[in-house]
């Protein structure tokens, strides 16, 4: 159905002078796609350099030194530069097309907040031939952090780099929210969002709101390391060590919620499409994303149960509340499946991979809440266990179910179904193979971030184990490379609506137009282009509840 | 109806006004300014939070140095309390001088809005010698004890935001006199004394906090 | 595109792989399921832990078939037939669901909250006098177990009119300079007794973690932390620090060897006896190697007595942010020398060892380690001439170079 009346002249520019100078969000959205997807291949390999170091006991290919800065950089890449931005990518291409409106309220600022991230990442990454990137761990605890102990400029380089993309996630999300809430299509009222709007409006406020707080703690960090300031320097008079986590924590946190709430909208978006029927619940999502949003700021010292520094029945009590409306929402997206007649593409797969896998996450996220629990398994692989779980098994999964499902619009063309196909397997045994046997090292009393192990402590074969699983991962994203490339390259155009939609992006062509929308169809629920395409259907149409 | 592929001009409406202020309610800069404010708020909390954090934990405050109480750490003195109180009242000032900008360019009168404007940045660049001055006077530094890291860290950012601000009063004294304000359009004015108004409220707190506590 | 009965096999697949792996692996390998779900507790506390932790796996393991069992039921039954183009019923929810599945979770988690309390209580109850008091200080990247059991405190050890009342246990390197293969220090303590921990870093924060009492605490640098446990198994446990610490984090274990009240005595009484040696270097671990021999009866024989009257050469060298303040020093060949070595990083401990040519080389003389700031004067001796290398046992990053000659 063309609802495209007119067609862009030929003369519209897509060459590197427009990519470079665009403020189209839908541009920076593909921007933004295209960084994360690059910065995770290097996170991968830093991951990959990791697991192949404790396949076996005994330090094999690496020195202790370049291990503890493989590890650093795996976790700030894929958290600063992958998980968040690819989000945001996705924030910046939907939300305008979603609520109808014609770009992001910022145009320029939105350029902006893209383009500072490949440049923070050069910064960071510029530690490892200025003498070695960041090696105090990802959480960079004082006083390891302090100059006297991570010597060099790596923690400074990272410092600077982060409080870039820290700037860049803070205009984003002031341009989001000012998006959200002025720039609605008539018709377009809150609770007729779509959830995945909704989702990033809530994540657009806990980055508002914690991501400053984390500005500080950097600046602060910056000051004892640079000016001999004593903050967190525990060799000086009045510095204070838990200071730091108490100030880190309270943005990163909120930074987990940001990184798996817009991917659990995503999700809410797939599984009613593929499943026919509406979202199961959709006020309930609503306020259950924005529980999550609120609670997620009063658990952050639950990561210092150990310290002894911690009122620990609050922060145990508000933990375990918060599985609650995460809870909500696993079964209110069970709930859309059934009775549905579910149609299982490739994004559907890794939406359904996303509900089994964050699941897991979830489930030893609880484990955790319980204060004796934690202080056996805390700084454990344990732990590692449930970060992977709920951010690969959960943000990442939610991320490739996504490119999936909207790669025909951005692009115009769908990816190759059977490679698809062959992504998801790999990548869901592979993740299973990777991380379900740090559950046991955890518990058995494997340290994290140790650069070797005892070969008598009993943990060679799970070690061997995880990194086949790793390597299977990275093995499966061949195929997925090689499905965009071919994808770019040639193939069958999708059309407006490939996989009958229910929300705006769909009402328009495949790459919409810079301006979006010629004509808007009426809105008058939360599904427009559902109602659209069923409203001649009248009586026919069967009823639900 | 938007035959043009370029992307700004969809941000203007059919009729010819700026989609900003489509839909009635604030506009977007204003909200935008406001929603920045509130992420600056925050980082002035982490760093609050810092000094509060440290200033309890501490068995004396100010601290000892040495073991033995330090008089350059003693901010209540006479020496320092006026001078900081002084500042205050000029960027409180400020504010008021800011407000009448904005009062006076809301009903079009150019001269006034012009003039208040240029009464608010000339106030804001005393305040910022004034604090300079001040920390001339004073017998420690930002690697004194913690007192001086958050000391000089609160003041310090303080102090760059109200210049950034200086900075923002200084464009829109160049718009004004270019002509760009009116009456119904001077969205950047609203914004910049919104600013300008937090500018002051942190520092009130500030020197609340660190002066008088 | 209907891969739908591929796509069901293949998780089925999955599952099933996943499964057989698990069989294969706990038949054939080194991974005993034993020890990984958390290990038989062998203190009353973390023995509280473990039934906590078994309470809260129940739950886990119930949640999890019930939902993942949802998923697949749903994947399965509700796939689309082929050719099936037919809208189904557009339920858009269900109230009172919403109610029932967010009021059970909700009292579920409660419930597990209160028992977690309850059990937390337990786990970090005290005792107002316990019979065994340990003084703990972490470092990169080395433990020390102090015990003053007379009642001294522990931190007042290392003062010269303390010595001999305090026992230290301290890890030790082999002789090669190989940190790697280092000996780690062991913790003797009595079962069914009390044991308070008092947990002290000089640098950075390291966690005391035994997994075996299912129970770590951070130590954080001015922020000392009191622990206590009763251990009620006999048994050699292992420790780890579990809080990154830099460089060589991985290599700081320990041991625990709890057994019974007789033989701890017995240990300790051993320990605190003088050992036949002139320089009392703290007391190595049980299982101690070559390196550990106090008395540096090298190659000249002779005991290091103080050198020959008016002619001793003294050599001067501090230690300060954790490096010292010379990089070459030298000394007379065949002849007893001094070392008045000055450690100026408050709380820091550090010493002077001697290897033959380089770090890694033989150790020929080792200081006693201790803290600063104080400063203490060696007696090395006598060397033939060459060249050796000065390097602090506790810091390896802490060398420099001896000419003898």
């Amino acid at each position: 159905m063309a609802t495209t009346a007119l067609r862009p002249a030929a003369t519209h520019r897509s060459g590197l002078y427009e990519w470079l100078t665009t403020t189209d969000h839908k541009k920076i959205g593909i921007l933004y796609t295209f960084n994360s997807l690059i910065l995770f291949l290097v996170g991968g390999i830093f991951a990959l350099a990791v697991r192949t170091e404790l396949a076996q006991s005994g330090l094999q290919f690496m020195t202790e030194a370049t291990y503890n800065q493989m590890f650093t950089m795996h976790a700030s890449v894929m958290i600063f530069w992958v998980v968040i931005p690819f989000l945001a990518g996705f924030g910046n291409y939907l939300v305008p097309l979603m609520i109808g409106a014609p770009d992001m309220a910022f145009p320029r600022i939105n350029a902006l907040s893209f383009w500072l991230l490949p440049l923070s990442a050069m910064i960071a990454i510029m530690g490892f031939p200025l003498g070695g990137a960041a090696a105090a761990g990802w959480t960079s605890y004082s006083p390891l952090a302090q100059s006297a102990f991570s010597k060099g400029y790596g923690t400074d380089l990272w410092i600077v780099a982060l409080t870039l993309v820290g700037t860049s996630s803070i205009l984003g999300a002031i341009n989001f929210l000012v998006t959200i809430f002025k720039m609605r299509a008539p018709g377009m009222t809150l609770f007729r969002m779509p959830v995945f709007v909704w989702t990033i409006m809530v994540t657009s406020v806990l980055v508002l709101m914690g991501t400053p707080v984390l500005t500080s703690a950097l600046v602060m960090l910056y000051i004892d390391r640079n000016f001999g300031g004593s903050f967190f320097n525990t060799a000086l008079a009045g510095g204070n060590a838990i200071l730091w986590q108490n100030v880190f924590w309270f943005y990163s946190h909120p930074a987990v919620y940001i990184m798996i709430l817009p991917a659990m909208g995503i999700v809410s978006e797939v599984i009613p499409t593929f499943s026919r029927k509406p979202l199961f619940g959709y006020k309930a999502f609503v306020f259950a994303t924005a529980g999550i949003g609120a609670l997620g700021f009063s658990v952050w010292a639950h990561h210092m149960f150990t310290t002894g520094a911690v009122y620990l029945p609050f922060f145990s009590l508000m933990t375990f509340l918060i599985a609650v409306p995460t809870g909500v929402k696993m079964f209110n997206w069970v709930a859309t499946m059934f009775r549905g007649k579910i149609r299982f593409t490739t994004a559907m797969l890794f939406a359904v991979g996303f509900l089994s896998l964050f699941l897991i996450g979830g489930i030893n996220g609880a484990f955790l809440a319980s204060v004796p629990v934690d202080y056996h398994v805390h700084a454990t692989y344990f732990i590692v266990a449930h970060i992977h779980y709920v951010l690969f098994g959960g943000s990442i999964m939610g991320v490739f179910a996504g490119l999936y499902y909207w790669w025909p619009k951005m692009f115009g063309r769908k990816l190759n179904e059977g490679l698809g196909k062959i992504h998801f397997v790999g990548t869901f045994i592979g993740m299973n193979l990777t991380f379900f046997p740090m559950h046991l090292m955890g518990t058995s009393g494997m340290p994290r971030r140790i650069a070797d192990y005892s070969a008598t402590a009993g943990w060679n074969d799970l070690n061997l184990l995880a990194t086949i699983g790793g390597f299977t991962i990275a093995a499966v994203m061949l195929p997925f490379l090689w499905n965009v490339f071919i994808t770019l390259r040639g193939g069958e155009p999708a059309g407006d609506d490939p996989w009958e939609g229910n929300t705006l992006e769909w009402a328009t062509s495949s790459p919409p137009p810079p301006y979006n929308f010629d004509h808007l169809p009426p809105i008058r629920s939360e599904r427009p282009v559902f109602d659209r395409r069923h409203a001649n259907d009248g009586p026919a149409l069967p009823v639900g509840h | 109806m938007a035959t043009n592929s370029s992307a700004i001009a969809p941000h203007v409406t059919a009729r010819g006004e700026s989609r900003a202020h489509a839909q009635g309610g604030i506009s977007n800069p204003i909200l935008g300014m406001i929603l920045f404010i509130v992420s600056e708020v925050m980082f002035f909390a982490g760093l609050f939070a810092a000094y509060f954090n440290v200033r309890l934990n501490a068995t004396q405050w100010p601290p000892f140095v040495n073991e033995q109480p330090f008089e350059g750490f003693s901010l209540h003195t006479l020496e320092h309390v006026p001078v900081a109180a002084t500042l205050t009242a000029i960027l409180v000032l400020s504010s008021v001088t800011m407000q009448l900008a904005v009062r006076a360019i809301r009903r079009g009168d150019r001269t006034g809005f012009l003039r208040n404007t240029g009464v608010t940045l000339v106030l804001g660049v005393i305040f910022l010698a004034g604090q300079l001055w001040d920390y001339r006077g004073l017998h420690f530094g930002i690697t004194d004890t913690a007192f001086g890291s958050t000391f000089y860290t609160l003041t310090g950012f303080h102090g760059a935001h109200v210049l950034a601000g200086a900075i923002m009063l200084s464009v829109l004294l160049y718009r004004g006199m270019a002509g760009q304000f009116s009456a119904k359009h001077h969205d950047a004015v609203e914004a910049t004394s919104i600013y300008w108004h937090f500018v002051d409220v942190v520092w009130i707190a500030l020197f609340s906090t660190l002066y008088l506590l | 595109m209907g891969l739908t009965a591929k796509g069901w096999a293949r998780r089925a697949g999955t599952v099933a792989a996943l499964g057989a792996l698990a069989i294969l692996l706990s038949a054939c390998s080194d991974f005993d399921l034993r020890t990984a779900v958390p290990p038989d507790a062998a203190s009353t506390q973390g023995q509280a832990g473990r039934n906590i932790y078994d309470i809260v796996f129940v739950i886990g393991a119930a949640v999890f078939f019930l939902v993942e069992g949802l998923i697949l039921f749903a994947v399965l039954r509700y796939r689309r037939r082929p050719g099936d183009d037919e809208l189904p019923p557009q339920i858009h929810g269900n109230n009172r669901l919403e109610i029932i599945w967010t009021a059970i979770p909700i009292a579920v988690v409660l419930a597990l909250f209160v028992l977690s309390w309850q059990t937390l209580n337990t786990v970090d109850a005290s005792t107002p006098t316990p019979p065994v008091r340990i003084g703990v200080v972490a470092y990169q990247w080395q433990w020390q177990f102090i015990y003053a059991p007379d009642g001294t405190r522990w931190e007042d050890c290392g003062a010269p009119a303390n010595k001999g009342r305090c026992v230290t246990i301290i890890g030790t390197l082999p002789a090669g300079g190989d940190r790697s293969k280092w000996t780690p220090p062991t913790m003797h303590v009595p079962v069914d007794e009390t044991v308070e921990l008092q947990l002290h870093s000089t640098d950075v924060i390291h966690s005391f973690y035994v997994p075996a009492f299912l129970y770590q605490r951070d130590i954080t640098p001015r922020k000392d932390q009191v622990i206590q446990f009763t251990a009620d198994r006999i048994g050699i446990y292992r420790g780890q620090c579990t809080q990154f610490c830099g460089l060589y984090h991985h290599l700081m274990e320990f041991s625990v060897q709890v057994e019974s009240k007789a033989d701890y005595e017995a240990w300790l009484q051993q320990e605190l006896t003088p050992r036949a040696s002139p320089t009392a270097a703290p007391t190595a671990a049980p299982s101690a190697a070559p390196s550990a021999a106090p008395s540096p009866s090298g190659p000249a024989g002779s005991p290091a007595a103080s050198a020959a009257p008016g002619a001793s050469v003294t050599l001067q060298i501090a230690a300060a942010g954790i490096a010292y303040d010379k990089t070459d020093l030298e000394a007379p060949a065949n002849t007893p020398f001094q070392i008045a070595f000055a450690n100026n990083d408050a709380g820091i401990p550090h010493n002077v060892a001697i290897h033959r040519d380089s770090a890694a080389g033989e150790e020929v003389f080792k200081g006693d380690i201790f803290n600063g700031t104080e400063t203490r004067t060696y007696d090395v001796p006598a060397l033939p001439a060459g060249t050796y290398a000065f390097v602090c046992t506790v810091h390896p990053n802490m060398v420099g170079t001896l000419m003898v000659k």
